[in-house]
């Protein structure tokens, strides 16, 4: 069984042959720009920003900006767990251990136990290529890379010896553009997979921009929504089932366009959103767009802010927190990194309106952006057990828990 | 192997020392310097100039040597000593050297040209920047060794040299050996003020 960095690298010398295949001889070709580079204006501005990973050091314990953040009254913001490099996905085990995902700087999966109020982190696994996606599924841990699904069995009763993963479905394209991850498992018992954009902006073939649900052997799959550049983070609603997810926009159109969204699927199957074509529900693409109408597309049901970074987001159906926040969603935003100006790096919270679209979008957890750099950087949100809020924060290595008292 | 004992040696002694922000630039004085050379411009072949090099990026190579990720035998050595506040309080003292002075012997007008006209068809300033300073976690390039800058190609250009992703791996497929020779004698000289022939 080669490791995911073998076949990485293996991915890689297939890349390099072929490309000096397509190119050998042709040395005054053009080559291709980085894949989030292109459409990048040539103004000394724009040519400055690039992707900035996690840092490669979690931020100590007492260092965390927990003082910086804000939160309405009554909430309080704590460290949960800090030492976790790249902490990315959130999810909860039946037992009460919570899995940890993370990209490409840490490329592990981890297990956070608490032990009479202290929290134990250990890694489950290791050398994994972008192990963004995670879900937890009757006693079994399900892990989406770019090219595949695996699944590790028992996995709460065999933290310290996880068992050898399990393949599910090893057909995903596998490309490194907007591949990595998010899973969740339906209320219909399917597991939900996006297959992002292989690129910024491009009329990507039927395989690509859209979300598919499978079985959960692998089988089954079938088109849940298409025309959907990346989704990084969804739910389902509570009231009736259907999916909800945020979606990120492209880059370069502008500082201030288009738009990040949160979308509703309505008629699954069913429903274009948009992509490449057109953007935010009204604003048609300067290329891609010619000659087509964004009312032909699903309008998003909330923009979310130029290049926010939109993430993770859940309903909020604990006990917790006031009344007023049941049915709510909690969105994770990341921060854009191709604006000039930063701003996000929060949660928010949006309220449906009950008649398939969002009433309100409110800040939540704010405070992390000053002198125009981030203090830490939320990429997902879990509702625990006793209706607390988790938020992972990849920037600084670390999980923060939200609390509610009168 | 006497470099290797030296900076193990060098190492022990620096992964004892107690962690004081402030002190890291005479550690690296100590430490570094005996190969990377003083105010970090290397002068020992295939040894990297640190000089002006971004923290972020430094901190990401110290953090890749101490996890296994890049290889090299003394680095890797040298890594595996250092704490959390060692890679940051190192990587902080490479951020604070002066940046390196343009080589000394003149660019070879043919090589150079021949780099330029490749350095632009790879896209090198799209992340290095305009004038290849780089930033963040992107390496500086202007003033760097050429036979160390050539080392790099090579090991990217075989997928030796991965880091965390295979982007200079894909940036340098189809070219060939003398290209990059030529494309490190550019880079080595391009970005320095007054160095273009």
């Amino acid at each position: 069984m080669p490791t995911s960095l073998s076949l990485l690298r293996r991915r890689v010398w297939a890349a390099a042959t072929l490309a000096a295949f397509a190119v050998g001889g042709f040395a005054q070709q053009a080559a291709e720009e980085p894949f989030w580079a292109k459409g990048r204006p040539k103004t000394d501005t724009a040519m400055k920003m690039a992707p900035v990973p996690a840092f490669p050091i979690p931020t100590a314990a007492d260092k965390l900006p927990i003082a910086k953040m804000k939160l309405p009254p009554g909430f309080k913001a704590e460290v949960w767990a800090s030492g976790i490099l790249d902490a990315r996905g959130l999810r909860e085990g039946d037992k009460g251990t919570v899995f940890v995902s993370s990209l490409f700087v840490a490329g592990k999966i981890y297990a956070v136990v608490d032990k009479g109020g202290k929290r134990e982190v250990k890694t489950i696994a290791e050398k994994l290529f972008l192990p963004n996606g995670i879900e937890f599924s009757k006693g079994s841990l399900y892990v989406a890379t770019p090219k595949d699904i695996t699944r590790y069995d028992n996995i709460e009763a065999s933290l310290d010896s996880p068992p050898k993963p399990v393949m599910v479905y090893d057909k995903l394209p596998g490309e490194v553009p907007h591949g990595w991850k998010f899973i969740k498992l339906g209320p219909d018992g399917k597991l939900y997979v996006p297959i992002g954009a292989p690129c910024n902006i491009c009329d990507p073939s039927a395989d690509f921009a859209k979300i598919v649900k499978m079985n959960l052997d692998g089988s089954g799959v079938e088109t849940v929504a298409v025309g959907v550049r990346n989704t990084v983070g969804f739910d389902f609603d509570p009231k009736d089932g259907s999916l909800w997810f945020t979606n990120n926009g492209r880059d370069w159109l502008s500082e201030d366009l288009p738009n990040d969204s949160l979308n509703h699927v309505t008629q699954p199957g069913k429903q274009h959103f948009g992509f490449p074509y057109c953007h935010q529900g009204d604003f048609a693409d300067p290329e891609f767009g010619w000659g087509k109408n964004c009312n032909d597309y699903a309008k998003p049901a909330l923009l979310t802010g130029p290049h926010a970074g939109t993430l993770g987001m859940r309903f909020y159906n604990g006990k917790m927190f006031p009344s007023q926040y049941q049915g709510a969603i909690f969105i994770a935003r990341h921060g854009p990194w191709n604006r000039s100006q930063k701003y996000a790096a929060d949660i928010v919270v949006a309220w449906p309106d009950g008649k398939g679209g969002i009433a309100k979008m409110e800040p939540f957890l704010t405070g992390l952006v000053e002198n125009n750099e981030y203090l830490g950087r939320p990429v997902d949100v879990l509702v625990m057990k006793d209706g607390s809020l988790l938020v992972s924060d990849d920037h600084n290595g670390a999980i923060y828990r939200i609390s509610y008292a009168k | 192997m006497k470099r290797l004992g030296i900076a193990l040696l060098l190492c022990a002694a620096a992964g004892s020392a107690a962690a004081q922000v402030g002190s890291y630039a005479e550690r690296f004085a100590s430490v570094c310097a005996a190969c990377h050379g003083a105010q970090g411009v290397s002068t020992q072949a295939l040894t990297p100039t640190l000089a002006g090099q971004p923290s972020f990026y430094a901190i990401t190579q110290l953090f890749l040597f101490r996890d296994g990720r890049r290889d090299n035998v003394v680095m890797s050595a040298v890594a595996k000593g250092m704490s959390d506040d060692d890679l940051r309080g190192f990587s902080e003292a490479i951020a604070a050297l002066p940046a390196p002075p343009p080589p000394a012997a003149p660019a070879d007008p043919q090589r150079f040209e021949r780099g330029a006209a490749l350095a632009q068809r790879l896209h090198c300033t799209a992340c290095h920047g305009a004038d290849l300073a780089g930033g963040k976690q992107v390496p500086r390039l202007a003033g760097q060794r050429e036979d160390y800058l050539l080392h790099a190609l090579q090991g990217f250009r075989a997928a030796k040299r991965v880091g965390y992703g295979p982007a200079m791996t894909e940036a340098l497929a189809g070219t060939t050996p003398e290209q990059l020779e030529d494309l490190a004698h550019h880079l080595a000289h391009a970005g320095a003020a007054g160095a273009r022939p």
